[in-house]
């Protein structure tokens, strides 16, 4: 029940109102009896038609009705041939569920019969369908049953999909706070002006002028929500690719670790090992047991001796070939460790855009210090122009955007924690340290990216504030022999994968149980620190 | 400027504390009168009714209140036995969204036994689709709800080997939206209710590495308004429901504190009537089952102990997700 709001009522008007309700209620068990006689008995006739009809009047979610009136106009079809008099008769049925969604705009059933009757009838009215669209979003522009049943009319009649777009345009000029014309808008973005050149998703001068248009509108209302969805969705359209970010070659394990999940087919396919320059042929295994996966255990007979010569080919997206030399970085310790970036590649005319917008948001910071819209915005654009040389000040906003706007503190923390990570990763792959250790000025409460330090044979998550939710993640850290999670806010040793460690450090984790730790060390054979 | 955003205020004199014992007794006593008016017209729903309230006391521990026999000998009557599927009453038609209630509440009565299992993957296998999407029932509805109904309730049966799972994924990923969300089919905007089923099918599925999880977080946890109520889309009222639909979708992505804990509770409690027992989709509305379960259910996500865990894929008491070894996925972070 939605939206009923519980009233106060007298005695009287209570009485009076249930001998309402009981008169309603006798007349609708005994139509419901008289339908359900009639199905049984198979007579599917106009009075079946007009028992339901009534009934679905004022109840039109009661599903089983619709199925009945869907058989009888089959029947009625079947059995008739006049055009005409069945046109009369889906005519009506129209009429019913429009009158049914007077009555409740979001029935699913009163929708789908109507999406039935267009499509069983020989004559559909198209144009009429669509103009009834254009009514009942005038009337509520939000009604997602309406943009669906728009999208179902436009499928069938094909109108050209720019005029569908500027319907989105117009709808946007009478009120920038539609979230359901932006969404539809994006998706025929897409479809009307990709950028098949460069291959980016969006064409770059459609990509700016959406990008003024959104800022026309998100500063028209900064408090409206509905822009700044679409703002950041342009901003995160941009070429994306799947990435080998280190590979582990040694004697006893090797590990391909990659920037997104992928499965078994795509490893296989795209990834090569080479020892001495020979191809080696071995089996495939995520390491977590998912078929989808971020590091991939290559198993393998050839043996892994000192001073050989390692290295992997790798596939990119564009089908060019990668080879990635491997690096002796300890005896028989091998590690391939491929460029890594995290930014955005924006085109330079949509990054000269983004600059004059960064403009705009600073100036209406000045004025409106504490809207965090603004705040969060302005943030963004920095990150996007240049994370390296803005990732100071972003940081400072986003600690912010914590005060601001408290109820979402802990996505900003983790945003953070985010920034951070990808900010010392450009830095750790840059040298041959296999040691991780995280100091930010604030701890971390996540570990995005963690497959990025695969090949750590020493990782260092000291003072954070990880619970004991992150132990799965955990699992990638196939190399590492000494972990510590001291000072964290671990609750129990539940979900701990399974690692080849030497040495677990769980001190100052306060509300671990001491028994717990005790059995858990009794589980393993290396050196356990509480 | 305008613009103002669509919230509720809540009241000083609202409820603070839950009021467990008023709930059950609201449930207990829900459909003893068979004559009630409201209870008669939400025949056509019955099935899913009985699921909403069977949980709600299952999570409250008081399921022995619920009149077992007879539900279960209801659920027995309403398998049509030439689909295979089961009705929302007796007298209705079969549908896959009554078969799933159906199912829920017989796993959590562990008698599983009583229907015929065999015509139930037969009526869901039925309905699959080539581009893998699902019919609600024979007339061809399609909607992401329907394809959640599939695996979740095949899952329960252990069967989700019965239909093709690759192309299940394939349609539900169809349906990702800019925002990193999920509508009704392809090109339906984005809502919390179908984030949560889509999230849930890509759980039971274990694909949920297909998620954007960060965009998708970011827009379920900006539903929080500053009542500490959660709404379904953006500009719209909050709804106690939407305190399920997006914490469950959050718990499933593992970054639940990415929402105020603490207003939305406060929010959640105020949604309960101290007269009447049960809980309404907002402060002062008239109570139902439906939000009862999900304002307990959301309690429970938020850490209240009084109410049995529940679990975020399945809505329903972990005992029994643990119970039939069942392991929807949760994303790692």
């Amino acid at each position: 029940m939605h939206g009923r709001v519980k009233v106060r009522t007298s005695e009287e008007e209570k009485a009076r109102k249930e001998k309402e309700r009981n008169e309603k209620l006798k007349i609708f068990k005994h139509a419901m009896q008289k339908i359900q006689i009639k199905r049984k008995e198979c007579t599917l006739d106009k009075e079946l038609l007009e028992l339901t009809g009534n009934v679905l009047s004022s109840n039109p979610d009661i599903y089983t009705l619709w199925n009945i009136r869907r058989d009888i106009l089959q029947l009625f079809k079947k059995s008739n041939d006049n055009i005409e008099e069945m046109s009369q008769v889906y005519n009506a049925e129209l009429h019913l569920t429009e009158y049914c969604l007077k009555i409740n705009p979001k029935s699913y059933c009163a929708w789908h019969q109507r999406e039935w009757v267009l499509l069983t009838r020989d004559d559909p009215d198209w144009q009429k369908e669509l103009e009834l669209c254009n009514t009942y979003l005038k009337l509520d522009e939000r009604n997602f049953h309406t943009w669906d049943y728009r999208r179902f009319v436009v499928s069938q009649c094909k109108p050209s999909l720019k005029d569908e777009f500027d319907y989105t345009t117009e709808k946007l000029m009478d009120n920038f706070s539609n979230y359901s014309a932006w969404h539809y808008r994006s998706k025929m973005l897409v479809e009307l002006y990709p950028d098949r050149k460069g291959g980016r998703p969006i064409e770059d001068s459609h990509h700016k002028h959406e990008l003024k248009m959104v800022q026309n509108a998100a500063f028209t209302d900064p408090d409206d929500t509905s822009a700044w969805f679409y703002q950041r969705w342009l901003l995160g359209a941009v070429k994306t690719t799947i990435d080998l970010v280190n590979y582990t070659v040694t004697p006893t394990k090797n590990t391909f670790a990659f920037s997104k999940h992928v499965d078994k087919n795509y490893v296989s396919a795209k990834t090569k090992l080479l020892i001495n320059n020979c191809v080696v042929n071995g089996e495939w295994v995520s390491c977590t047991g998912n078929c989808y996966d971020v590091l991939w255990i290559f198993q393998h007979s050839t043996p892994i001796t000192k001073k050989i010569n390692i290295k992997v080919e790798y596939e990119i997206d564009n089908g060019q070939k990668q080879i990635i030399q491997g690096v002796e970085c300890k005896e028989m310790f091998y590690i391939g460790k491929n460029q890594i970036k995290f930014e955005r590649n924006y085109s330079e005319a949509v990054i000269e855009e983004l600059k004059d917008q960064l403009e705009s948001c600073r100036q209406l910071l000045n004025l409106e210090p504490d809207s965090k819209w603004t705040m969060l915005t302005t943030t963004i654009f920095l990150h996007c122009i240049d994370a390296k040389a803005y990732h100071t000040e972003a940081i400072q906003n986003l600690q912010k955007l914590k005060v601001i706007d408290k109820l979402r503190a802990g996505y900003y923390d983790d945003l953070i924690a985010k920034w951070c990570i990808e900010k010392q990763l450009c830095s750790d792959y840059e040298n041959a340290d296999l040691a991780l250790k995280f100091s930010f000025p604030s701890p971390v409460s996540s570990l995005p990216y963690l497959q990025y330090y695969s090949y750590c044979d020493s990782v260092d998550l000291s003072n954070q504030q990880l619970t004991s939710n992150i132990f799965p993640s955990l699992i990638v850290l196939q190399h590492c022999k000494k972990l510590s999670l001291e000072n964290n806010n671990l609750t129990t040793m539940k979900n701990f994968p399974d690692l080849d460690l030497v040495e677990l450090n769980l001190l100052g984790n306060e509300k671990l149980d001491r028994n717990e730790i005790e059995l858990f060390t009794k589980k393993y054979n290396f050196n356990i620190i509480y | 400027m305008s613009f103002t955003t669509k919230d509720v205020v809540l009241k000083e004199d609202r409820p603070k504390t839950l009021l467990l014992q008023k709930h059950s007794d609201y449930l207990a006593s829900y459909g003893l009168n068979k004559d009630d008016y409201e209870y008669c017209m939400t025949e056509y729903l019955r099935m899913s009714g009985i699921y909403w309230s069977l949980t709600a006391m299952e999570l409250m521990g008081q399921s022995s209140r619920m009149p077992k026999e007879d539900i279960i000998e209801f659920i027995t009557q309403c398998q049509d036995s030439e689909s295979g599927g089961i009705s929302a009453s007796i007298g209705h038609d079969p549908h896959i969204l009554y078969t799933l209630s159906a199912v829920q509440v017989l796993a959590m009565y562990d008698r599983l036994d009583a229907v015929d299992i065999e015509g139930i993957v037969r009526y869901i296998v039925s309905l699959q689709q080539e581009d893998g999407s699902f019919y609600g029932d024979k007339w061809g509805e399609i909607d992401t709800r329907f394809s959640f109904c599939a695996v979740m309730c095949l899952s329960l049966l252990q069967r989700l080997d019965a239909i093709d799972i690759n192309k299940t994924v394939e349609f539900v990923l169809s349906c990702m939206n800019f925002d990193g969300g999920f509508g009704s089919k392809p090109g339906s905007e984005s809502h919390a209710g179908l984030i949560y089923c889509c999230v849930g099918t890509l759980s039971i599925c274990k694909r949920m590495d297909a998620l954007h999880a960060d965009e998708l977080a970011w827009w379920l946890c900006e539903r929080q308004l500053p009542s500490g109520g959660l709404n379904g889309r953006p500009e719209k009222l909050p709804d106690l429901c939407y305190s399920w639909w997006v914490m469950s979708s959050l718990s499933m992505l593992n970054r639940i504190h990415w929402v105020d804990k603490k207003s939305l509770e406060e929010f959640i409690l105020a949604c309960q009537d101290n007269e009447t027992g049960g809980f309404s989709d907002r402060p002062g509305d008239i109570t139902d089952p439906f939000h009862t379960l999900f304002g307990l259910a959301g309690l429970s996500l938020l850490g209240n102990t009084s109410i049995k865990p529940v679990n975020p894929t399945y809505c329903m008491p972990q005992e029994t997700i643990d119970r039939l070894k069942l392991k929807p996925q949760i994303l790692q972070i």
